[in-house]
This record gives C-alpha cells, sequence and structure tokens, in this order.
C-alpha cells in the first residue's frame, strides 16, 4: 500500500501524470476520485480492496473531455484487462495510460471468481492463483436443449430493464446503444422483449468481455448474466484463438470485419 | 414489515396480494425470485396477472375488491383442515373462538362464487400457505386503498396468527412502503392522529412529556388526513394550506375536486424541489433540496433507519428541509426550533420516541439500525413480535366481505385499477424529468382485455375515452389479458391525462384512504 501511494505520488508530483483515477474513502465508503496533484493529501484516504468499480470506464469519462490528457489509474487485473481492450478498441492511447498495478488477496480473487486477479506488473498486494468458475457453465451445458432455453428464458423474465449491466460495464464504451432502439427493441416494457435484448448485449460482448462479474453484482433481479457472457468468450477463445483482455497483440476478430478499417477509426 | 427485507429469501412461502412486486418494488422482488429459486413456493393473489404472478406456482385471479372473502375462505379451509397452528394460538393470541365460528359461512362454493377464484385453487392456496414452514405475507396498495383497506389489512393479521406465520425468521406481514421515507414520516406522525412513535394523543403521560420538552400545550384532538383537509377547504374550515413534498394535484382522487379546493385556498404554500403541477397553483414556493444536498435520516420499509449523506451543496436558493421549516418556526414566534445539525434533531427524537431511543447517528453509522431499539444496548430489531405482540396476544378480529364503494352499472360497465408503471415514479415529478425513463414511455395509456376491445373495436393505440362520474381522459389503448375483462387498468403518473380525473374519493372509514383501486367507468372510441 505504501509503494502504491509513494508510486502515485512521485507519478503526480513528480512525472508527466495529470491525476490518477482510483478510489477514495468518503463517509464509510471508497467511490471513484481522480487523485491530482493539487490535492496530494487525498491520498491518505486513497482504498484498494472489496469495492469495485469499473474504475477504467470513469477513465474513459473523465478522458473523454479531455483525450490528450496524461493520467494513470490503480488497476486490479480486471482493470488492466479493460484498459487493454479500450485501448484495443480505440477508444484510449494507451500510450497515455499509466497502470499502477494491485493485485487481489485469495479471497477477492475466489469471491469474483477471477480468471486474472493481477495485473502485468503491482505495487501493492501479491500474486495469487486464478480462480477458474466453469461449473455454472457446465451445468447448463449439460442441460437439453429445450431446458436450457427455459431456463435462459425465465432468467431472463426477471429483467426490469434498468440496464444496470450495461451502465457498469467498463467495455460498453459505445456513445449510442441498440438496446435503445425502439426499432430494434421494444421500449416502454418489463421484462425487455425476451430473449433478443439479452442476446444482442451476449453477441456485443463476444469479443469485449473481461470477465470481470460486475455486470452480475449489478443486475437487481440475479441474472447470471455472467455465465451467458462466459460462453461468448468460450466460443471467441475456441473458435479464433482470441480472448478478451488475456490476448495481448492484435486485433479483435470482429474487428476484421467490414473494410478492415475498423482500428483506424476514432469512436464507434 | 415485521421482517426485514433480506429475510424473504429464506420463506418457503410467499403469499403476495395487492402487490405489483417486480413493478413497484423491483429490488424486493428480486427476493421473492432467489427465495422461488431456493424452492420457495409463490402465491399471487391480484386481479390482474402481473409480471409476478407469471412466475407464481399458484396464481389466483381474485375479483377487484374481494381480499377479505378471499383471507377468509383461506382461513376457512384452514381451521377446517385443522392445518391452523393450535400452539400458536392458544399461547399467543386471544379470540379464536370467535373467528372459528364467524370465519363458518365463508365456504369454498361462497368464496369462489364472491372471488371468481375456483375452489381448488383456494384448497391448494391455504395448505401451501399453513402448511410451509416459513410463510410469509407480502402487501401493497392493492390491499389497503380501498374503503375496506383496514378490513384487509386485519383479516391478513388473522390469517398469519391462526397460522403461527408470524414473529419468526422470514414469516410474517410484509406492506411494502412506497416512497424512501415513508416510513419515516409515518413514524414522526406525519398523520394526524397520533404523536412522534405512534404515541397516543389520549395519553397524559405523553402528552406531558411533549409538553415539557417543547414547551406548549398540545391539541388533544386529533387533526385531519388529507381527505379530510380538502373537503374542509372551502367550507370555511382550513384558509391555508402548507404542503411538502407532495403533488395531490396528481396523487388525490377526483383532481377536479382537488383543484377546486387548492384554488380557493387564501394562502398555499408548497415545498418541493421540482415546479409540480401543485406548485403551479401556490401563492408562495419553498424550494426544497434533493437527496443529493441534505444529510439526515430515511426509514425504509422494514423499519431500518439510515443515514443519508450530502453529496453536494445545495443548488440555486434551496434549502434543507429542516431549515425551512426551522425558520417559518421562527416567524411565526417559535424560537425554540433550533437545531445545529440534522443530527441534533435526531437526539431530540431519541429522546422523545421509546421505539427509537437507543438510536443516534454513531449508532446508525454504514448500516443502519431497525426499530424497535429501545436502549442504547438493545440490539436492532431484524423482525418483529418474536415472543410476544406490543400489546401483549393478538387479538383476532374477524371481518365481514363489503363490496367496493362504486361497482359497474349500465352506465359505467368497466372497473378501473389504477396504479403504476415500471418506469415511472408516482406523479412523475421526478421521473417524468429523466431522460432515459421518458424515453422508455411517457405517455399514459390504458390497458384492456382482449374480449372487452373486440366487443368496443378498440385497436392496440387507438385513443381511447375513460368517463366516469367525476371526469373524463383520453388514453392510448393496450390489448392486454393482462386485466381481465370487464377492468381497465391506468397507470396515474401522467398529469396531463391524469387517472384520477376519474377516481373516485370514498374512503376507508377509519384511517380515511380513498379507494384507488376501484372505481366504474364507460369507454368510448375516440373518433
Amino acid at each position: 500500500m505504501d509503494r502504491l501511494r509513494e508510486g502515485i505520488r512521485d507519478a503526480l508530483t513528480e512525472g508527466p501524470v495529470a491525476g490518477v483515477m482510483g478510489l477514495i474513502l468518503d463517509g464509510g465508503h471508497p467511490r471513484p476520485h481522480l487523485f491530482t496533484k493539487g490535492r496530494i493529501e487525498d491520498l491518505d484516504r486513497l482504498v484498494v480492496g472489496e469495492a469495485r468499480y469499473p474504475l477504467a470506464a470513469v477513465l474513459l469519462k473523465v478522458l473523454r473531455n479531455d483525450l490528450d490528457a496524461h493520467l494513470g489509474i490503480v488497476a486490479r487485473g480486471c482493470d488492466e484487462r479493460a484498459i487493454l481492450e479500450l485501448v484495443r478498441n480505440v477508444q484510449l492511447n494507451g500510450e497515455r495510460v499509466v497502470v499502477f498495478g494491485v493485485a487481489c488477496s485469495s479471497e477477492q480473487a475466489s469471491a469474483c471468481q477471477c480468471p486474472q486477479p493481477y495485473p502485468s506488473s503491482h505495487l501493492s498486494g501479491e500474486r495469487v492463483a486464478p480462480v477458474s468458475d466453469s461449473e455454472g457453465l457446465d451445468r447448463l451445458d449439460r442441460l437439453s436443449e429445450e431446458e436450457r432455453l427455459q431456463y435462459w428464458m425465465d432468467q431472463f423474465g426477471k429483467c426490469i430493464k434498468c440496464y444496470g449491466c450495461r451502465n457498469i460495464c467498463p467495455m460498453c464504451f459505445c456513445t449510442t446503444c441498440t438496446l435503445d432502439e425502439d426499432d430494434l427493441i421494444q421500449t416502454g416494457t418489463i421484462p425487455p422483449e425476451k430473449p433478443i435484448f439479452h442476446l444482442i448485449r451476449a453477441f456485443h460482448m463476444a469479443e469485449r468481455c473481461i470477465d470481470c462479474g460486475l455486470c452480475e453484482a449489478a443486475c437487481p433481479s440475479g441474472i447470471p448474466l455472467r455465465t451467458l457472457y462466459k460462453k461468448m468468450r468460450n466460443v471467441v477463445t475456441t473458435r479464433f484463438g482470441f480472448t478478451p483482455g488475456i490476448t495481448k497483440e492484435g486485433k479483435g476478430p470482429l474487428q476484421y470485419l467490414g473494410d478492415g478499417k475498423f482500428g483506424e477509426q476514432e469512436g464507434h | 414489515m415485521t421482517n426485514s427485507v433480506e429475510e424473504l429469501e429464506d420463506a418457503a412461502c410467499i403469499l403476495i396480494i395487492g402487490s405489483n412486486t417486480t413493478v413497484a418494488h423491483p429490488i424486493i422482488a428480486t427476493r421473492i425470485f432467489r427465495a422461488r429459486e431456493k424452492g420457495a413456493k409463490i402465491i399471487v393473489v391480484d386481479p390482474r396477472k402481473t409480471h409476478i404472478a407469471s412466475y407464481a406456482d399458484l396464481y389466483l385471479a381474485e375479483k377487484s375488491g374481494t381480499d377479505v372473502a378471499v383471507i377468509n375462505g383461506l382461513l376457512h379451509i384452514i381451521i377446517k383442515e385443522g392445518w391452523y397452528d393450535k400452539e400458536f394460538v392458544e399461547k399467543r393470541t386471544e379470540g379464536f373462538a370467535v373467528l372459528k365460528t364467524f370465519i363458518e359461512e365463508y365456504t369454498p362454493a361462497r368464496v369462489s362464487e364472491i372471488t371468481g377464484i375456483p375452489e381448488v385453487q383456494l384448497r391448494q392456496a391455504a395448505e401451501m400457505f399453513a402448511k410451509a414452514k416459513q410463510s410469509s405475507i407480502v402487501y401493497c396498495m392493492g390491499i389497503t386503498q380501498h374503503t375496506v383497506g383496514v378490513d384487509n389489512v386485519l383479516s391478513l393479521a388473522n390469517l398469519s396468527m391462526a397460522t403461527g406465520h408470524i414473529g419468526k425468521w422470514a414469516s410474517g406481514v410484509n406492506p411494502l412502503r412506497g416512497q424512501n421515507n415513508v416510513q419515516g414520516s409515518t413514524d414522526m406522525a406525519a398523520i394526524p392522529n397520533v404523536l412522534p412513535g405512534y404515541q397516543s394523543l389520549a395519553d397524559d403521560a405523553v402528552i406531558a412529556k411533549f409538553e415539557t420538552a417543547w414547551g406548549v400545550t398540545l391539541p388533544r384532538k386529533p387533526g385531519l388526513t388529507i381527505m379530510e383537509m380538502m373537503d374542509a377547504i372551502g367550507t370555511g374550515g382550513i384558509r391555508a394550506l402548507y404542503v411538502m413534498g407532495e403533488n395531490p394535484m396528481v396523487s388525490d382522487p377526483d383532481i377536479q375536486h382537488v383543484k377546486k379546493a387548492l384554488e380557493s385556498l387564501e394562502l398555499l404554500i408548497v415545498q418541493d424541489i421540482f415546479p409540480t403541477e401543485t406548485v403551479a397553483l401556490a401563492h408562495v414556493v419553498l424550494p426544497g433540496v434533493t437527496f443529493a444536498e441534505k444529510d439526515g435520516t430515511f426509514v425504509s420499509t422494514d423499519r431500518r433507519v439510515q443515514r443519508i449523506r450530502k453529496a453536494i451543496e445545495p443548488i440555486g436558493e434551496a434549502r434543507p428541509d429542516w431549515q425551512i421549516i426551522c425558520d417559518v418556526a421562527h416567524a411565526m414566534g417559535a424560537p425554540d426550533f433550533d437545531y445545529a445539525s440534522p443530527s441534533e434533531v435526531f437526539d431530540e427524537i431519541a429522546s422523545l420516541v421509546p421505539l427509537f431511543a437507543g438510536i443516534s447517528y454513531d449508532r446508525i453509522a454504514e448500516n443502519g439500525i431497525q426499530w424497535p431499539c429501545r436502549t442504547k444496548e438493545a440490539p436492532s430489531t431484524v423482525f418483529m413480535h418474536k415472543d410476544t405482540f406490543s400489546k401483549g396476544l393478538g387479538t383476532f378480529k374477524p371481518v365481514a366481505y363489503k363490496a367496493p364503494a362504486e361497482l359497474p352499472d349500465e352506465e359505467y360497465p368497466f372497473i378501473l385499477i389504477t396504479g403504476r408503471d415500471a418506469f415511472h415514479y408516482h406523479t412523475g415529478s421526478m421521473t417524468r424529468r429523466s431522460k432515459s425513463l421518458t424515453g422508455q414511455i411517457n405517455r399514459c395509456y390504458v390497458q384492456i382485455h382482449p374480449a372487452d376491445a373486440k366487443k368496443l373495436r378498440i385497436k392496440a393505440g387507438q385513443l381511447t375515452r375513460l368517463r366516469s362520474r367525476r371526469g373524463a381522459i383520453e388514453v392510448e389503448a393496450r390489448i392486454t389479458p393482462i386485466v381481465q375483462s370487464g377492468s381497465v387498468f391506468v397507470p396515474f403518473h401522467f398529469a396531463e391525462t391524469a387517472a384520477n380525473v376519474l377516481t373516485n374519493p370514498a374512503l376507508d372509514p377509519v384511517v380515511k384512504i380513498p379507494e384507488f383501486k376501484i372505481c366504474a367507468v364507460k369507454l368510448e372510441k375516440v373518433a
């Protein structure tokens, strides 16, 4: 923790970094905060731990107002995976984002069922083994197609269309969203049209989902969204040898579609 | 709620009656879904086949306003079959013999005729609820907003006591409160017949305590309920009205009457965060602050006193409600309204209200404390009535089924039910300012059963006029079997086509709640 604070303090006071996105303890609750040189004393209240936020998405929000800003981020394994994909999808400029890594404890790793509970390097914590959980998925895969459809229709039927899954997702960076289009999915009803509402989102997650599990944690209706997206992730890994957040180099498989210029375009 | 929200997950059977839970209390619905996934039986009783009804093991499609008959019918079967909790009845209650005799006439055949629920379903529900290890009742405005609202609640109390499903973990009677702090405002006696903490106006010791603390002489007579106020305006009883955070121009029944009443006031003061339909009629507007701009406490539906912490400073001229109230009091010559902070106000509450006596800002901390909490050492009360009821023994109060105040006739052949849509909250004063919510829906509609729509040649999306004895609105038709044939449903959030133009201001004789859930209307196609 001290090394982390020191690292951030040095980068803010001596380095080129204008601000560092992290969590600050405020009224007993951690919340995202941009630590800056001007308020260096805020660093005393920097926390890492149980609380989880899509910090990469918050960072992206800040950077959208100032694309050239040089910012840092306190990143757990999941946050770094998100940054990798945001860079690959031309949302963040990788050269202007500095990662201050935090390795998660084994308790955190198992609570999150994390496939990679550490970033590429870290200033705080110790590396622990990944916790792979495919139990939910295996169980569903063993069901007959009919039973599986019934299971998912039942789960999708609980949806209250709060958009929590999309709003919390560090990979939902689009500025317009298919899920808001009345022509594609009827607005004003709950549950939203099923299964299309959830399947559209699942397909959009195919080469993006970094398996952080924030969607499922945010879902007030307890829909096992992570299991759904895990399935997509597995398919993409098996078919294309590409795993979002893990595969370091190259484009995502869907980025080769169209005229092949996706990688050169800004935004989406 | 006698239980906590989280306990619902552990119930073995949940009887949901008059609650459109997924739409109106989605977070509580989640607990019910979890219970269901753990094997709990879900029974839904409602005249509409609501979303949660589609997840029920048993859905009883009652006729509107027949809840007392349904519950008496269940009790009849439970007592006849010997499925009631004999030990609980003997040790914890009184008046069972009277109930037993009274309930005789609610035979399945008769109840089925009144309610429209098949006898076999009544039997199934009775067995499911009575025999489950832990059963909970969840109810909402579908129970209370009737001229028999109190009777409905009493019959649910009878059911829970007879089956011993109260005073235990995951077992009790659970009304779901609507606003985030409606429990808190009731606790603090924003009702006319008690002092804070439900302390009686008839109790001399209570009165003496408050008179000493406040240095005033308190009136001993109960005041007026909101519906009685509307009637007392213009007849010389009330000349000025101070409305805080309420929008009766959309939320009260028979809006045309409400409007006339408010317009005839000599002085209307409205304190709110947005310019509502009621603010539009005000002589004086006092801008309050939103949740984000204030410190204080909210009390949630499960009696949990929680802290609210200011995130930003008040914007513009807006000020915290407690400061506005103190200033008004000062201007009226009451200098003792003198507090430095909300926590000082809370300390006064703790000193005068036994239910809150052990609660302070320090103890509330991050997780809140559930009342009753009578001493500084007392723990949070997770569920109520564990070993005894507040009055000692629980008394069975048999109630007879009574018909609603206004039923359909030849001229007005449909029952109108009003209620909530998933995307808006109450009078829309907040939610209709949200782009993402108005993007989902921003127009009123009426749900009509396909058979009725066919008969009246009304097509989906067509503008349809609803008329009651009090007024008319024109809204878009939604053809759906969610409603029974002979009934229509309109959400009441939309001021420009307010459902409450139509509703009947008939009141429950005891608590004066209006019958929002049933009035007679006719439907006409708009040319």
